[in-house]
């Protein structure tokens, strides 16, 4: 029985480090409608931000969030003007600039760290709580914190701001949401923004977790992939719990089976869902047809 | 039968056969030309044969994701298996590699039928993260059945020459190989261009509503391209497995080296073209190799931050690839010939 | 005579819209009808019920005797069922004659055969001299003409048409209306969706009226074009057709 918790709790805390990667993924899914290829590598810059931070400037790397983060949000504020906009009926050359970008991104920081992993010294990584049987390791629990805290956020936002209110009419109807005054490409604008910086919020609560290497980002994407389609299209709730959901599933088959076999387990979930229920757990957008309903 | 008594004259309406395979013959002449001339240099006929390796699988890639608009990214798995089983058979059962090229290229083609099945469902990007997801799959896989892959180690192929064993002393030998497959997938694409299937392919490009409205099966022709594309590729990773006679998973399966360099080659080339993808592979793995002995130690992974570049600027300005350029630049200059008293 | 079209109580629910509400009716060969209705009437739902691009919550879709509904469109186009879209997609890459070959593969395997049958449609359409023009270099009328030369093209039992007109300026509409009559007379069969009510007068024996899913009038074309509701909502208190 503690074994099966403790598989769970480690499944939850993935889940909720998937969560975080995944919020933005979402946003700009709903909104926008593209798949950021290059998603991952906003959360490794998130990452090396925060290693630079504490590095150069000694700021404590929780802190440095407040630097990062923004800065990671007008790189994707620009990504969306430069490289998106352009592109915004062809969805398949956005597919190769997206991942061109992500070429880019992953080799620049190559050459830049030359190669060598980093990492940010401590000793908080190792740290665990221990309740009763189960272990619950303590950064991973302040990750999932935080994502219980930024859905919560986000979903206010949504709700209750004029920003927020005119992200949800465009995800809902882009044509109607423009008739009704809306600036769309501002909007687009806007989330890719907030998208771009969760994922380097993101990155600054992971680099306690994991090795800071320019390919870190092809840990999570596919996951990302996996959770925005089962939580559903610009659903926030939707991507936090699709980030549980994945995060348990894997420990379980990890634990199980074979913890190799992670991959296998995003891509099951991802065509399951696609195939058994396209919308998702709590889509807001219906896909009648499979995949995107697409809005010309 | 009633005869149009029009004086359009119907021949002209579509190249003719003659015009077509004869443009052919000249661009395989051409593309000969180096191979010939530079025989004898070890460093350039070895980037050439791997020039002519990469220009036959971008074409085959072509097929589903040029003339099909199916972008796959995933098509590194067919490459792999013709890699893994070629390797895999010529290791343990001493049979040629020309025997056995066909029936694992068919076997890659019946594979990519079936998991192509159901993700053709998906829509344009949800597709292509699907074969991306392919990818990751196979390369656990790899990993995981060392048996039969020899897992992380990856196989060797011992050197012993022979014609029958594909195996060569000289790389020019490998080079006239090369040059053989991507003769064989261009004559492919333009037969392949002119024949029924063809035509359905780029009409399911296009628009797959309007295709259906035409009477067109759209899944049993992405179907046919896919298996087509993907029996091709494998020919092209047997190929591989011979001329490197090593293959590990990280060889095979780094995106950015393997499956999206296809896709790259062709789009900078020219997609959904003939000639795009050879043109694409003739200007990028030279060019592309010189970065990587430029930078290998000062500035890793240069080559790919520049590929990756060139993958954005194509997608943002030059759509129709190289190839496309350069028609539109013969396009205005007949345009000013046309204009002068 | 048995219609060649027979829809019987067709229904599209939408989470509790009712785009296409229990429409049933029916269409005889050699027959032009037409259907009309406000904008968001549910009319191209209605006409993807048909070919087979949504599937009737209820009813059933029933042509040359047999029932489809569990017909792809694909094969929906096959047994004779040719349609055009309301935004035409031509393929732009390819010329005017190739975009007619893609419909006569259905019936000929011969490339030159498919080519020789594309051409005598390009005749009949009056675009044969246009057969190596790059369809992406059409103007608009052009386009909607070469739509309707790849229905065509499929040798159908039917010709569905999705607001052929829109777009066009009056002469183009004339001439637009002068093909149809041609094919009328040629035997073709023909049920179009229009906006322009004048089209509708020169081109129908039969106008159905769709508004808010739901058929509401059902006549000759003469009653219904006459109808004061039609003339208020289209043309305007007091329209009086003129003589023609």
């Amino acid at each position: 029985m503690d074994q099966i918790l403790n598989v769970l709790v480690v499944g939850l805390l993935l889940g909720g480090i998937y969560g975080l990667v995944s919020i933005g993924l979402n946003l700009i899914f709903g909104v926008v409608r593209i798949v950021n290829f290059a998603q991952g590598e906003l959360v490794m810059f998130g990452m090396y931000g925060s290693y630079f931070a504490y590095n150069q400037m000694g700021i404590n790397p929780y802190l440095s969030v407040f630097i990062v983060a923004p800065l990671v949000g007008l790189l994707g504020v620009a990504i969306q003007r430069f490289v998106i906009q352009p592109l915004h009926a062809e969805s398949n050359m956005q597919i190769f600039a997206t991942f061109g970008l992500l070429m880019m991104f992953q080799n620049i920081m190559l050459a830049i760290s030359k190669g060598e992993a980093w990492s940010v010294g401590g000793t908080m990584g190792t740290l665990v709580w221990d309740i009763g049987d189960i272990k619950v390791s303590v950064v991973r629990f302040i990750s999932f914190a935080a994502v219980t805290l930024i859905t919560i956020g986000l979903h206010f936002f949504l709700k209750q701001t004029i920003a927020g209110k005119a992200i949800r009419a465009v995800t809902q109807d882009k044509r109607a949401a423009r008739a009704m005054g809306i600036n769309v490409e501002r909007t687009y604008l806007i989330t890719f923004g907030i998208g771009s910086a969760l994922a380097g919020l993101a990155g600054v609560l992971l680099t306690p977790i994991y090795a800071i290497t320019p390919g870190v980002g092809g840990n999570f994407i596919l996951a990302a992939f996996a959770v925005v389609v089962l939580g559903g299209l610009g659903s926030v709730c939707g991507a936090y719990i699709g980030g549980m959901i994945v995060g348990v599933v894997e420990a379980f088959a990890g634990f199980y089976i074979d913890p190799v076999l992670r991959s296998a387990v995003w891509f099951l979930i991802f065509l399951i869902v696609l195939i058994v229920r396209p919308s998702g757990l709590m889509g807001q957008v219906g896909a009648e047809e499979v995949g995107f309903r697409e809005q010309n | 039968m009633n005869k149009t008594n029009s004086n359009v004259s119907t021949h002209a309406l579509i190249d003719s056969a003659t015009s077509v395979w004869g443009k052919y013959l000249l661009g395989m002449f051409a593309l000969a030309l180096p191979g010939v001339l530079l025989y004898h240099d070890a460093h350039w006929i070895n980037i050439i044969a791997f020039t002519y390796l990469m220009a036959g699988v971008a074409a085959a890639w072509n097929i589903i994701g040029g003339f099909g608009g199916q972008f796959s990214l995933g098509h590194g798995v067919f490459f792999s298996i013709g890699a893994y089983a070629t390797a895999r058979i010529y290791i343990s059962f001493d049979l040629s590699p020309w025997l056995i090229t066909l029936p694992i290229a068919v076997c890659a083609a019946a594979v990519a039928a079936l998991i192509s099945w159901p993700t053709f469902r998906l829509r344009g990007p949800f597709f292509a993260i699907a074969t991306l997801a392919f990818n990751e799959v196979a390369f656990v896989l790899a990993n995981h059945f060392d048996s039969l892959t020899g897992g992380p180690r990856g196989l060797m192929i011992s050197f012993k020459a022979s014609l029958g064993n594909m195996i060569f002393k000289d790389r020019w030998q490998y080079a006239i190989l090369m040059f053989g497959f991507v003769a064989l997938v261009v004559a492919v694409s333009v037969a392949l261009r002119r024949t029924r299937l063809g035509y359905y392919l780029l009409a399911v490009r296009e628009d797959e509503d309007s295709a259906r409205a035409s009477g067109i099966d759209v899944l049993k022709v992405k179907l046919q391209g896919m298996a087509l594309s993907a029996a091709l590729t494998s020919v092209g990773g047997t190929l591989f497995a011979m001329y490197l006679r090593f293959i590990d998973p990280p060889t095979l399966f780094t995106l950015p080296e393997v499956g999206v360099k296809f896709a790259l080659i062709s789009l900078i080339g020219g997609i959904g073209t003939i000639a795009g993808p050879v043109l694409g592979a003739v200007l990028i793995i030279p060019f592309e190799n010189y970065l990587r002995a430029e930078f290998a130690n000062s500035l890793p992974g240069m080559s790919l931050v520049i590929l990756g570049f060139l993958m954005v600027m194509a997608a943002l300005f030059m759509k129709k690839g190289v190839y496309g350029l350069l028609l539109d630049i013969l396009q205005k200059i007949k345009g000013k010939k046309g204009d002068a008293p | 005579m048995t219609a060649m079209l027979d829809i019987q109580h067709a229904s599209k629910h939408f989470l509790g819209l009712r785009a296409v509400d229990d429409v049933s009716m029916s269409v005889k060969k050699g027959e032009i009808v037409s259907i009309i209705g406000p904008n968001g009437a549910g009319k191209t739902t209605f006409f993807n019920l048909i070919t087979g691009q949504l599937a009737p919550t209820m009813g059933d879709v029933v042509f040359l005797g047999q029932k489809v509904n569990d017909l792809a469109p694909h094969q929906r186009a096959k047994i004779g069922m040719g349609r055009t879209f309301q935004i035409s997609k031509p393929l732009i890459a390819m010329s005017v004659l190739e975009n007619v070959m893609i419909g006569t593969f259905k019936n000929e395997s011969s490339m030159n055969r498919a080519k020789e049958k594309a051409i005598e449609v390009l005749e009949t359409v009056s675009m044969l001299d246009l057969a190596g023009k790059r369809s992406g270099d059409l103007t608009l009328s052009q386009r909607r003409r070469l739509e309707v030369a790849r229905a065509l093209a499929l040798e159908p039992q039917i010709m569905l048409l999705d607001e052929v007109m829109a777009g066009l300026n009056q002469s183009e509409v004339s001439q637009s209306i002068e093909l149809l009559q041609r094919l009328h007379a040629q035997g073709h069969t023909f049920l179009i969706i229009e906006h322009n009510l004048k089209v509708v007068r020169a081109f129908s024996e039969r106008v159905l009226v769709l508004d808010q899913g739901r058929l509401i009038a059902e006549g000759s074309a003469e009653e219904i074009l006459n109808a004061p509701e039609v003339i208020k909502a289209y043309l305007g208190e007091g329209h009086q057709w003129k003589k023609s």
